[in-house]
């Protein structure tokens, strides 16, 4: 192997392990792979991988729903300011969606809004009617995956 | 073979910094558990100074502390549930939490609480900023009680 050749699989091997890092969530057994968007604020995307690992671990039906229905994560604060999420009804409805999901509210706050986002992909995807109350059964699913894994006393 | 000994005395002194900065560390006791505060308002020596109280006192919670909990989270709040569930409050009326559920109140005004599923410990940030002995002594009970549920969720999840 020359020295160039072993330089650019040096180069190439760093890449695959930041893009693995940061960039993708993979989950063989599941069969599960979200991309995860570069954060541009600060905190980086191991917020959003702790929030599906938490998922995984604590509510698997939950983490079954976003791995069918999300493809890509964004979590900038692209829309709902700094605190929230959102889900562009306007995407195509047979793909997995992208969403936009806040981190800036700490662990539970993501995996809930993850929940809440994910709950408007399904209704995309179950093409809901025009006028169907869209958000009262997100809320009360973020509100439900709050409940079950917040423990305090 | 001494500018080598040198390079090995700077990394293991940086590297050694590097894992103590953002976290507690006891290498003694395998024992690395990181802290995330909040840059401006946060104080990680607060966070240490109830994990030594955890170490001091109860070796056996410290040692459940180390192996089932890899985070500490300094937040405003825990919450156990978004109010905004209730259609009354995204209309914008101000409604008590506790006739929404008393159990969101309950975890706003706890120390701390433990996210299942995950190895992490969210800590509440005092309110008025303040410290002392009484806020070490809290969320070291604090810590100890979670760090009690976070070994019991997973010894229960590993069944």
């Amino acid at each position: 192997m020359t020295r160039r050749r072993a330089v650019a699989l040096g180069i190439l091997a760093i890449l695959v392990v930041l893009v693995a890092r940061y960039f993708v969530w993979v989950d063989v057994g599941a069969r599960c792979v979200i991309g995860i968007r570069p954060s541009l604020v600060g905190y980086d995307n191991s917020t959003v991988k702790r929030a599906l690992e938490t998922l995984r671990n604590g509510s698997p039906e939950d983490y079954r729903k976003v791995c069918v229905h999300v493809g890509s994560i964004n979590p900038n604060p692209s829309c709902g300011g700094f605190g929230g999420g959102c889900f562009w009804h306007g995407q195509n409805a047979r793909g997995r969606a992208s969403i936009d999901v806040s981190t800036e509210h700490g662990l539970i706050w993501t995996v809930a809004i993850v929940v809440h986002e994910t709950c408007h992909a399904i209704q995309s995807h179950e093409g809901r009617p025009p006028g169907f109350d869209y958000e009262d059964e997100c809320y009360n699913e973020d509100h439900r995956i709050m409940r079950a894994l917040v423990q305090f006393e | 073979m001494k500018r080598w000994g040198l390079i090995a005395v700077v990394v293991l002194l940086v590297a050694w910094g590097w894992l103590r900065a953002f976290a507690w560390f006891d290498p003694l006791s395998a024992c690395r558990i990181h802290i995330d505060v909040e840059l401006l308002e946060g104080d990680r020596g607060a966070i240490r100074s109830a994990i030594d109280v955890v170490r001091r006192e109860d070796p056996l919670v410290y040692r459940a502390l180390c192996r089932w909990v890899d985070r500490i989270q300094e937040e405003r709040q825990c919450d156990a549930g978004d109010p905004q569930a209730d259609r009354r409050v995204r209309g914008g009326a101000g409604i008590p939490l506790d006739v929404l559920d008393p159990a969101i109140r309950r975890a706003r005004e706890a120390p701390g609480c433990y996210v299942r599923g995950s190895r992490v410990i969210v800590l509440r940030r005092p309110p008025d900023g303040g410290g002392g002995p009484a806020l070490v002594r809290e969320r070291a009970e604090a810590l100890k009680r979670l760090a009690g549920y976070s070994q019991a969720f997973w010894i229960d999840h590993g069944r």
